[in-house]
């Protein structure tokens, strides 16, 4: 018992060690992520005073929001699609739904830059947003489809029964049910499109950056700690979604799971 | 086909950013740097150089899957056995939420000649080490990202194990090695596979990691897809290796993704 | 044509694919006002049936009437037919009363007006004060009766229940057949069951169709079915019987166990081959000097208000006695019985 308890508490320690690093140096006034001299918000001030970082965060922000969106959307009708085809195209539909869920993000990034450069797409604002909607989708497919199956076949039918067209059927008792689902959904998608970068590095230009970008470049160029203090910025914010998340979570199940 | 109208656009996205690429990614595999139609790539690729760099990069995903896995199934294990399973759970899962790139930078640091972890080894006697820019700092920056995502489906196949089996297996004279070996592994077998899948595949793809933290020491497939169409502008050789990448990505799904797996348990 | 037939199923045939119909060249009325039960075992078409009424599947051959309207592609949402499903299909996300209320705000009736209907159906199945609740929060009872109440306020002609009370105890099931019943009287309208459960079908019918492999073994009342099976699986369906092989030496002289007996059946060609049921309940325990039949006791059960005896002649046939009276293992017996409690059949299946 012992042993297992120092064991978790060791993956933990490691799990989250890099996370405080950088947040305890971002408040280091020497400017290394090793000596810590004294205390200073100076970076978190330079963050503020970035205009060309805060254009970037705007943009990311816009792009996760817009792309998720659309993707839900999008996504929400194909998982549908998909639960009402025929038994054999299920599987090929599934297969190609998921292939760009397994493939690694530099076939992602690659094909889509050749697939932009050949439609004529700038890259740019557009190019990413496109990239972004492109590897949501299946995501969110695969989040509301679990949802759409446990959903039983005779619900569809008591809602015909009682009279309901298929728009009502697909507005009343479909779209209801799998809410959850399409949340889950929204939030992936928004999530794994914050979190890309490998696909965005490949389709951007033009000037046009995301936060992943920005970091990996200025990462490059070495040590700088308003980076750190926009990483404390970024988890600060990352803890805040959490929280909205579980609590609506939480209360979802508290509704569903009175007796 | 009127009930089908509503899903129009995921018709258009499936044909245009699943099926076209993969076409195109073919297709320009067999041109050459000046445009014109040719094996030479193909040749290419079969040279020493790229079949070296081909096993080096399934070496090095092997290395990262392989060390996850041993850290993971522990801890997802344990995990099922703590108070507040799903708060821990939870724990676990919001790092993955952090970006990869600011976790990559912090171990700039962590891992740098004055760092944090060569002052423990300077306090422990060992002495300063070079850590960044070695194929070590590459392979544990690489199991540190993806050791979620192994914990993640171990510990739902462990949650979704029904614990009278655990008893029965008891109950029939088996001691807990032999229960943990005979009931417990098989059943959850399908969580560690698609744990592997969900480490080893991108794995492959890691050129941010190996740009920033092996100092491109370690060179790996995605470092040469990434070298050759944003630096070298050699399309046709990096679709070549892109085809590569993606035969090797459908092998592992055709051999790890097996439902029949299921049924014969 | 008589104004009474509310659904006519003029040689329907259903079938998927390249598989065996699941429904064979099916033909039948059903009047108003009367509470009929579709009797079978698992895959015999019963359910089938009641889909092709509701609408959720079309006829392969043949032709369904309502009201002497042909209604073969008419969609279920557009038929004067409700259903209370198995799993009671009850929406999750609405509470008891968006749920009662879901059909009637399709209609786009009036709020009022719903409001009212609504509290009047819950009444009628006795969940007044039930309105908030959730779907979870309602026990598997009160859940059937919130599936009945969906059903019943959209006022339809037919009712279909598709083995609602498949999911319920024993006890709680006995007590939803005197309230179905009951509930069919009131309402005057017409009740098609579905299920497996021949004591339930006797129980509740005003007439019962046997199915059996896609075709309608018989229809009648549950006294006639009861008493007189058309054949070996309706009989073996309906109660626990005594079936053996025997031949018709004349009228009212039937052979079996290799003696001749009395009984009231005739018309049958002379020496035919027939079916002889005769049912547990009216084989009477009696000395060996006594009885028609003479056996030995295999075994007892204890069944309660009975004694459940399996006994074999000395031809090796086993017969099933029902009885009051006790008897010990391997002890020889008589078997007594009317000539009325012996019932031919036909071989082929027909009446």
């Amino acid at each position: 018992m012992k042993v297992s308890r120092l064991y978790l508490a060791f993956v933990f320690f490691v799990l989250y060690m890099p996370i405080f690093y950088l947040i305890y140096y971002s408040f280091n006034s020497g400017g290394t992520m090793h000596h810590f001299e004294s205390f200073t918000l100076d970076w978190y001030k330079e963050v503020f005073a970035d205009t060309r970082l805060l254009v970037i965060v705007l943009h990311t922000m816009i792009i996760a929001l817009l792309s998720s969106s659309l993707a839900t959307i999008i996504g929400v009708f194909g998982a549908i699609a998909i639960y009402y085809a025929k038994h054999r195209w299920k599987q090929t539909l599934l297969t190609l739904n998921n292939i760009l869920i397994v493939s690694p993000d530099v076939i992602i990034g690659a094909s889509f830059l050749i697939l932009f450069t050949i439609a004529g797409i700038q890259l740019g604002f557009t190019s990413v947003l496109l990239s972004h909607i492109a590897f949501s989708i299946p995501i969110v497919v695969l989040m509301v489809l679990p949802k759409l199956q446990e959903m039983s076949p005779t619900l569809i039918d008591a809602a015909r029964d009682l009279g309901a067209n298929e728009w009502n059927v697909l507005t009343k008792v479909v779209l209801p049910y799998i809410t959850p689902g399409i949340f889950a959904g929204f939030f992936m998608a928004l999530t794994y499109s914050l979190d890309d970068f490998a696909v965005t590095f490949f389709v951007t230009g033009n000037g046009f950056s995301t936060l992943s970008v920005e970091i990996y470049s200025r990462a490059r160029q070495g040590i700088s700690l308003s980076v750190n203090a926009l990483s404390t910025l970024l988890f600060l914010f990352t803890l805040f979604l959490v929280v909205v998340y579980y609590v609506m979570t939480q209360r979802t199940s508290v509704k569903g799971g009175q007796k | 086909m009127r009930r089908y109208a509503y899903a129009i656009p995921y018709w258009l996205w499936i044909g245009l950013f699943v099926i076209a690429p993969i076409i195109l990614i073919v297709y320009y595999s067999f041109f050459d740097i000046e445009g014109h139609f040719s094996l030479v790539n193909y040749e290419t690729f079969f040279t020493p150089v790229y079949l070296r760099m081909t096993f080096n990069s399934f070496w090095y995903a092997f290395l990262i899957t392989a060390i996850s896995l041993l850290i993971a199934y522990p801890t997802a294990y344990l995990l099922t056995k703590t108070k507040h399973k799903q708060l821990w759970l939870l724990l676990i899962i919001l790092p993955t939420w952090v970006n990869l790139l600011l976790k990559a930078y912090a171990f700039l640091g962590l891992f740098g000649t004055y760092g944090a972890v060569n002052a423990l080894f300077e306090a422990l006697g060992i002495g300063t080490k070079q850590l960044l820019f070695t194929d070590f700092s590459f392979v544990f920056v690489s199991v540190y990202i993806f050791i979620p995502f192994m914990i993640l489906p171990i510990f739902n196949a462990l949650e979704k194990l029904n614990p009278s089996l655990i008893d029965a297996a008891r109950d029939l004279g088996a001691n807990e090695w032999t229960t943990f070996r005979r009931v417990i592994f098989p059943l959850t077998l399908d969580g560690v596979k698609a744990g592997c899948q969900a480490v080893f595949i991108p794995s492959l793809s890691l050129f941010m990691l190996t740009r920033l933290i092996a100092g491109n020491r370690v060179i790996t497939l995605g470092t040469a897809v990434e070298q050759h169409f944003l630096v070298t502008q050699n399309w046709g050789m990096g679709a070549t290796i892109a085809v590569f990448l993606m035969i090797a990505m459908a092998s592992i799904m055709a051999l790890t993704g097996n439902k029949k797996w299921g049924v014969r348990q | 044509m008589d104004d009474r037939v509310i659904i006519r199923f003029d040689h329907v045939t259903k079938q998927y694919d390249d598989d065996l119909p699941v429904l064979d060249d099916v033909s039948f009325e059903i009047e108003r006002g009367k509470f009929y039960t579709l009797l079978g075992p698992s895959g015999c078409g019963k359910t089938t049936i009641l889909r092709l009424v509701a609408g959720f599947i079309e006829p392969t051959k043949g032709d369904i009437y309502f009201h002497g309207k042909r209604i073969n592609n008419v969609p279920a949402n557009k038929r004067q037919v409700n259903t209370v499903f198995q799993d009671y299909a009850l929406f999750p996300h609405l509470n008891v009363f968006e749920n009662v209320a879901f059909g009637l705000r399709i209609k786009k009736m009036p709020k009022a007006d719903i409001e009212r209907k609504v509290k009047e159906a819950l009444r009628f199945v006795n969940l007044e004060g039930y309105e908030q609740r959730a779907i979870h929060e309602m026990s598997g009872g009160q859940r059937q009766r919130v599936a009945i109440a969906r059903a019943i306020v959209n006022e339809p002609d037919v009712l279909l229940l598709d083995e609602p009370l498949s999911a319920l105890d024993l006890k709680l099931r006995t007590e939803m057949q005197y309230e179905l019943r009951e509930l069919q009287r009131r309402l005057g309208i017409t009740f098609i069951f579905v299920t497996h459960d021949q004591e339930e079908a006797l129980a509740m019918s005003d007439e019962i169709f046997v199915l059996n492999k896609g075709k309608i073994q018989q229809r009648g009342t549950p006294k006639d079915i009861y008493d007189e099976p058309v054949n070996r699986f309706v009989a073996d369906f309906i109660g626990e019987s005594n079936i053996i092989t025997g031949t018709m030496i004349d009228d009212f002289v039937v052979e079996f166990a290799n003696q001749q007996f009395t009984c009231v059946d005739h018309g049958f060609a002379k020496n035919e081959q027939v079916d002889i049921v005769i049912r547990p309940e009216d084989l009477e325990l009696t000395t060996v000097e006594r009885g028609k039949l003479r056996v030995r006791v295999d075994s007892v059960l204890f069944r309660g208000v009975h004694y459940e005896l399996c006994c074999y002649d000395t031809h090796g046939n086993e017969w099933l006695v029902h009885s009051t009276k006790k008897a010990d293992i391997g002890e020889e017996i008589g078997l007594h019985f009317e000539p009325e409690a012996i019932h031919v059949m036909k071989q082929s299946g027909g009446e």
